[in-house]
């Protein structure tokens, strides 16, 4: 473990943006909200910020993202395909531990099944990744809950906790390692390891005190949507509450789910532009049967948390589709994030 | 930094967002966590609001018409042009139809220069026939045109009426904002025919045969007094014309209005018990895309009136805005009845007002609205149009029979090909710009991307027009048209670009007394006169049957759903709301109508069976769909079906865009 003394964070980041577009938490001067950005003014980047408000899933799946273009020529008769590339390597610095575990659910989406995402893989490839531990949870949190927080266990290059007057430093990787050796950080010295578990013991047994909006017991729910003891109606009364906005998927770091869409022009090659998409939408599985105008909405509310909690999907994912960031329950209209959905399939709930 | 904080310009809830822009494209959008209103959420419109703004679809380049096509030409022939033609036009021939999508700074020029350098008075948005009618009806009965309630403070009230519409559709965050109220223990009644999403979240939802909205909220009223609730001298202290009122209002049968609106009698005075009960009160009706009409919302404000809840803070009448800057249009007085900041065009003190702000003569005889001069008036002439194309259902081959037609728009449609002149005109995030919400918020959208080269802003096409017509007007920027708004409009004396820059909105009245903006308007002002709004004929009540109900013993009534939206130019240059929308067209491919399963027993009628609805004019054919959602003896249509509204709605789409309550009588006849 290394030392990084406070003053060196910025020579950090300098360092790092010689080589790479570097996104961050910062601060909205006006809302004071947390946004997790492309820095062009690095003095913005705030390692002290909250959890932002936004994953930074962007970062690797953009909400909207020409993929290729292609032309048709009346003239040859052939069709020509270009790959667009715009992949510019990036430097994600001050990820929260439940967002660089949403990183890795997306790894095992797009390229740990027999299809591989290039598009994805080459956003991945070129990432560079320091991970922020929490010494404290904010109150929408609940990773305990979900394993995914408050420390990053893996997926690093460098791994940063807050001490005192400095950081310190976990290297996860090759690349991190060049790098704490071209800064000349020194060793963190023997009680570093217990220091680091110190800090990330406090923070856990603060959840109690400072994480309150949420709580989820995550492994109750996943056990009842596994088994499908789930009557009818706690799925209703979820569903009822549904907006059909698509929020919910696309604030969560671990979902993948995506739309394909070509943009003609007249004369003029067509764009394939791939972009963020939601199952809350009735159009993203088109319905057969429509019986009930009621039940799809249900079914596809369904569908999400099943996606995030049931023992079948984190088979998948290694661990649940999850990681407790409590996203989803701040922009959720109709209130059914997910913190509330399992309290609501604990309990039964059908009415207030 | 790539995410630009901004506001949602789709509806009138007015969501605060963070625009993702990279190399002069918007590519992304994301919530605003600290907006006060929106508080971090957005709709399916708001999160693909970077979707439309993608498009390459623009319109980029001045054009005339020569024959059936259109040359593009330089910015200063298409200026010469137009005001060559606008000069031969007096001012009676010429009307305006402005954008409630578009700032309010571009619609006080738009009007400005009607009315200044046009000397024309038929002037007036698209979507305004409900909420003008709100602005009046609110403008007698208390004092002020607009929401007399604030949506910040939703979650403290008692009791939320919802009247008409689906908010959950039209305005889906501040339905959002109600069911919250409702999970913190607010209750939450819905009023209306259909079980709609709103209807669902409520505690309580009364169903009125569709047509008598008005009837059960006159019933409310007058449950207060068969209760012994509301006593006349009490009331006389309170409100003007109370006596008038009372005698009314006491002339209604309960039992009768309950046997035609055909809910109980019990359900009306229980829930009339509950409002009165109330610490504070809120009552959220539509206005915009689907309205109230006026009988309604007089209702419902003599309701809140006559239980005493709009002189105290945390509640009011709340008319909600289904288009982005729709009241912030009428506060800058594009409308035929109001001059900026809420003047009446029948005083004769806001004409001299407005000629000494603005030192020209104006003409004092009051205009139409643009729709009505299309329908009524042989003598119009030429038109000038901002950013729309709705009006081209009802009044295309009038608009073609025009002699000169100008079309400012940012994307190609419907309404341009009938122009003579197009000036392509920015997007919302290509300009400075201020936009008011339903609550009265006025926010700032800042510039974020750079406009293809040649388009110039509003003010500057206007500003070049109106020198070219002999008035040099002198503005070089919307932050300058601002501080003339501040002059001339006294809700917005307070408010400056500068002001608005480090807020998240303000909401007027801004002015010396309010300077950072009002919560509630009236909670302040003592001794404001209160004033009921009822026309007083009684016997109005009476024949609320047609006579034609053996031939047509449907009621039908219309609905927009949530991806159908402004007759889609907006939502079709989007992917996924675009496709939401198909996704319901490729079930029913030439569209539904909703029957109740009671009816569809009756008739025998089968899922997807096709069927014909007959109206006195005409008749289309469709598929059934079995609702758990209407009343026996109404059908719904959902309002998405081109070929329904230019040929089976063609001649009722002006009432129904203006009224809630409108139905259509018709009969079901099974297609074998
Ligand atoms: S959920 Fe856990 S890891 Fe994520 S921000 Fe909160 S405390 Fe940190
Ligand atoms: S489901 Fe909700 S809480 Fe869980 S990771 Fe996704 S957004 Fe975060
Ligand atoms: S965020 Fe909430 S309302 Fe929106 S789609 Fe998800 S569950 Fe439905
Ligand atoms: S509610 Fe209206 S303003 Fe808010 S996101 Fe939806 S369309 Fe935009």
């Amino acid at each position: 473990m290394y030392w990084l003394p406070r003053d060196q964070v910025r020579a950090l980041v300098n360092r790092l943006a010689e080589s790479y577009a570097v996104y961050g938490p910062r601060r909205d001067e006006v809302s004071g909200e947390v946004v997790f950005d492309r820095l062009e003014e690095l003095e913005r980047l705030d390692l002290q910020a909250a959890i932002p408000y936004n994953p930074p899933k962007h970062a690797l799946l953009p909400q909207y993202e020409e993929i290729l273009k292609y032309l048709y020529s009346k003239q040859s008769q052939k069709v020509t395909i270009e790959k667009i590339s715009k992949v510019e390597p990036k430097a994600l610095v001050g990820l929260r531990a439940c967002d660089l575990n949403g990183i890795l659910c997306l790894d095992r989406f797009f390229l740990g099944q027999e299809f591989v995402d290039e598009i994805y893989l080459e956003h991945r490839k070129k990432l560079f990744i320091i991970s922020n531990t929490c010494v404290r949870p904010f109150p929408q949190c609940f990773c305990v809950c979900t394993d995914s927080g408050p420390a990053a266990g893996e997926g690093f290059d460098l791994d940063l906790t807050c001490a005192g007057q400095g950081y310190l430093v976990l290297v996860g990787s090759k690349k991190g390692q060049r790098l704490v050796e071209e800064l000349g950080l020194r060793e963190a010295g023997s009680e570093a390891q217990n220091l680091r578990e110190k800090i990330v013991a406090e923070s856990v047994s603060s959840f109690d005190n400072f994480a309150l909006e949420n709580k989820a017991w995550v492994s109750r729910a996943t056990n009842r949507l596994t088994t499908g003891f789930i009557k009818p109606e706690v799925w209703e009364y979820i569903g009822n509450q549904c907006f059909e906005c698509g929020a919910c998927s696309f604030v969560c770091p671990t979902c993948s789910c995506f739309n394909v869409e070509d943009v003609n022009r007249v004369d003029g090659p067509t764009d394939r532009v791939r972009t963020w998409d939601s199952c809350s939408f009735e159009g993203y599985t088109k319905m057969a049967g429509d019986h009930n105008p009621r039940k799809p909405v249900e079914d596809r509310r369904n569908k999400r948390f099943f996606c995030k909690l049931s023992y079948s999907q984190s088979k998948k994912y290694l661990r649940p589709g999850c990681v407790g960031c409590g996203r989803c329950a701040r922009v959720c209209p109709g209130d059914i994030g997910l913190p509330n959905v399992v309290t609501y399939i604990r309990r039964e709930i059908t009415g207030e | 930094m790539s995410y630009y904080r901004g506001i949602c310009n789709f509806c009138g809830t007015g969501c605060g967002h963070l625009l993702q822009v990279e190399g002069n494209r918007v590519r992304g959008v994301y919530p605003l966590p600290g907006h006060p209103l929106s508080r971090g959420r957005l709709c399916v419109r708001g999160w693909h609001i970077h979707e439309l703004l993608q498009t390459e679809e623009r319109i980029t380049s001045p054009l005339i018409r020569e024959g059936n096509s259109f040359r593009p030409v330089s910015f200063d022939e298409a200026v010469d042009f137009t005001a060559s033609r606008l000069k031969t036009f007096s001012g009676r021939e010429v009307a305006f139809l402005g954008s409630p999508r578009a700032s309010n700074e571009e619609n006080y020029l738009f009007g400005k220069f009607a009315r200044a350098v046009m000397k024309s008075n038929n002037l007036s948005l698209t979507s305004d026939a409900g909420l003008e009618e709100s602005s009046r009806v609110l403008l007698e009965g208390c004092g002020l045109p607009a929401m007399t309630g604030s949506l910040s403070a939703l979650r403290q009230a008692d009791f939320i009426l919802v009247v008409g519409g689906d908010l959950t559709k039209q305005n889906p965050i501040i339905a959002s904002e109600i069911h919250f109220a409702r999970r913190s223990g607010t209750f939450v009644a819905t009023i209306s025919p259909r079980k709609t999403q709103m209807a669902r979240l409520s505690q309580k939802h009364l169903r009125p045969n569709p047509g008598t909205i008005w009837l059960l909220l006159e019933a409310l009223a007058r449950a207060l007094r068969t209760e012994g609730l509301v006593r006349g001298d009490d009331l006389e202290e309170r409100v003007e014309n109370a006596r008038q009122y009372l005698e009314y209002l006491d002339s209604l049968d309960l039992k009768q209005a309950s046997e035609s609106t055909g809910v109980e009698e019990q359900e009306i005075i229980s829930l009339a018990r509950k409002f009165y009960e109330s610490e504070s009160a809120f009552a959220f009706y539509p206005v915009g895309i689907q309205s109230l009409d006026r009988r309604s919302m007089s209702a419902l404000l003599n309701l809140f009136l006559l239980a005493g809840k709009l002189d105290r803070p945390a509640g009011g009448m709340c008319p909600v805005t289904g288009i982005s800057n729709l009241l912030g249009s009428l506060d800058m007085g594009v409308s035929p009845a109001f001059l900026p900041g809420y003047f009446p065009v029948e005083a004769e003190e806001s004409w001299r007002r407005f000629e000494e702000l603005w030192q020209v003569g104006l003409n004092r005889t009051p205009g139409k609205s643009a729709a009505a001069c299309l329908q009524e008036d042989r003598s119009i002439k030429a038109l000038l149009v901002v950013d729309h194309d709705e009006e081209i259902i009802r009044h295309v081959n009038r608009i073609k029979e025009l002699e000169f037609v100008v079309y400012f728009g940012a994307y190609q449609n419907a309404f341009a090909s009938l122009a003579t002149v197009i000036f392509p005109r920015l997007n919302y995030v290509e300009g400075d710009g201020t936009y008011t919400n339903s609550e009265r918020r006025v926010q700032l959208s800042q510039k974020k991307v750079e406009p293809p080269a040649g388009i110039k802003p509003m003010w500057e096409i206007l500003s070049r027009l109106a020198s070219a017509l002999g008035q040099p007007w002198p503005y070089k920027s919307a932050e300058e048209i601002m501080t003339e708004i501040s002059r001339v409009v006294p809700q917005y004396s307070g408010l400056s670009h500068e002001k608005l820059r480090a807020s998240l909105g303000l909401r007027w009245p801004v002015d010396d007394r309010h300077p950072g903006g009002t919560e509630f308007p009236l909670a302040e002002e003592t001794g404001r006169g209160f004033k009921f709004v009822f026309d007083g004929a009684a016997d109005r009540r009476q024949s609320l049957r047609s006579g034609k109900e053996g031939v047509f013993p449907f009621k039908l009534v219309v609905g927009r759903s949530n991806y159908f939206w402004h007759q889609n130019s907006v939502m079709k240059r989007t992917f996924i709301p675009r496709r939401e929308y198909n996704a319901l067209l490729l079930l029913y491919p030439n569209g539904f109508v909703e029957v109740s399963e009671e009816d569809a027993r009756a008739l025998g009628l089968r899922e997807k069976q096709p069927v014909r609805i007959v109206s006195e004019a005409a008749e289309i054919r469709l598929a059934t769909r079995i609702s758990p959602d209407i009343l026996p003896g109404m059908l719904y249509i959902p309002y998405f079906i081109e070929e329904m509204i230019s040929g089976f709605l063609h001649r009722q789409v002006s009432e129904l865009e203006k009224n809630e309550e409108f139905f259509l009588p018709v009969r079901l006849e099974k297609v074998e």
